[in-house]
């Protein structure tokens, strides 16, 4: 085989080699693995919700978007239709028990599930914001 | 969201929490948003959509938070937050308006109704007044509240850069569902 022929394939095969890892690690990279990230914060479940009661702007710019591992002692877990929601109330509100509302990741829900009212818990989870009555939480899981 | 608009939206939610008897809620409403392009489809699901519907005034509030926007792939879920929706900044989006001539409907007897719903969408801190089609079934202590319509990225101040021109449409499909309870 000629040498530049063999110069064009090597080419052509580096920019398929390239194409394939930008699709692998960029274009289709996996979710980030929220059961195992390390959390930025660390704090109980009431300093979180009244963070975000007292000062929420500033609440927002430190919680908003992080890994939280909080504590607490859980009032109840929702099933709704396939998720499970764990939470934390503070207070009376419009929507009845405001607080920190944690949705579990799959297969933490059997967990979740079999916690009774008042049990000391540490659930990690992703913090997607406040709704102006309660703290979201997504992809949680009991470290 | 600046103060006052808060300040607007919690009273609203006030007045409709005081007409307790006739108040319907959910913490978890679903929205779904659905982009056709020519090289992709893009679908997003937020399963915490808090919503209130006050079915005496006919009130009807929704809000969400942005983050909660789950997509199929990690990289159009950064790219929402980080470079459309702004979700730092703007975490928030909310809709306030009505279900029009309300006092058609009864709600102490199951039914399913036609409905039209108007008012306020503030997505990016931006507002615009949007009047659509949507369908209410009643059940019980349960009103199950189904509405789809269509927004334009850039009314909302969404900017989408050229290189992703062939990625997002310019028009997104939503879909609002809310399995609205009896307080």
């Amino acid at each position: 085989m000629k040498t530049w022929l063999k110069f064009i394939i090597a080419i052509a095969l580096l920019i398929l080699a390239a194409g394939v890892l930008v699709y692998i690690f960029v274009y289709n990279k996996p979710h980030k693995d929220y059961e195992r990230a390390s959390p930025d914060v660390e704090l109980t479940a009431e300093e979180l919700y009244m963070a975000f009661k007292s000062d929420r702007e500033d609440a927002e710019s430190l919680y908003n978007g992080k890994v939280l591992q909080l504590t607490g002692e859980v009032d109840d877990v929702e099933k709704v239709d396939d998720m499970v929601i764990a939470v934390f109330a503070f207070s009376e509100g419009f929507f009845g028990l405001e607080g920190v509302r944690c949705t579990m990741l799959e297969n933490h829900h059997e967990k979740a599930l079999s916690l009774q009212t008042g049990d000391s818990v540490t659930i990690k989870g992703f913090c997607a914001g406040f709704s102006d009555s309660d703290v979201i939480m997504e992809y949680c899981s009991f470290p | 969201m600046n103060n006052f608009r808060l300040l607007f939206l919690t009273g609203l939610l006030f007045l409709v929490f005081e007409s307790v008897a006739q108040t319907f809620v959910t913490r978890n409403g679903t929205i779904r948003f659905f982009s056709e392009a020519p090289l992709e489809n893009i679908e997003a699901v937020n399963r915490q959509v808090s919503s209130a519907l006050d079915a005496e005034t006919g009130e009807f509030v929704f809000r969400v938070v942005m983050r909660s926007f789950s997509f199929e792939k990690s990289l159009m879920q950064q790219h929402f937050n980080d470079n459309f929706v702004e979700s730092h900044k703007y975490p928030n989006a909310t809709f306030e308006g009505q279900i029009i001539e309300i006092g058609q409907i009864d709600f102490n007897s199951s039914g399913e109704y036609e409905v039209a719903v108007e008012g306020d969408l503030t997505i990016k801190d931006t507002t615009h007044f949007i009047s659509e089609q949507g369908v209410l079934r009643i059940n019980g202590d349960t009103v199950k509240g189904e509405s789809q319509f269509v927004i334009r990225p850039e009314d909302y101040n969404i900017t989408i850069p050229s290189r992703f021109a062939r990625n997002i449409a310019q028009e997104i499909e939503v879909t609002v569902n809310v399995n609205l309870t009896r307080q």
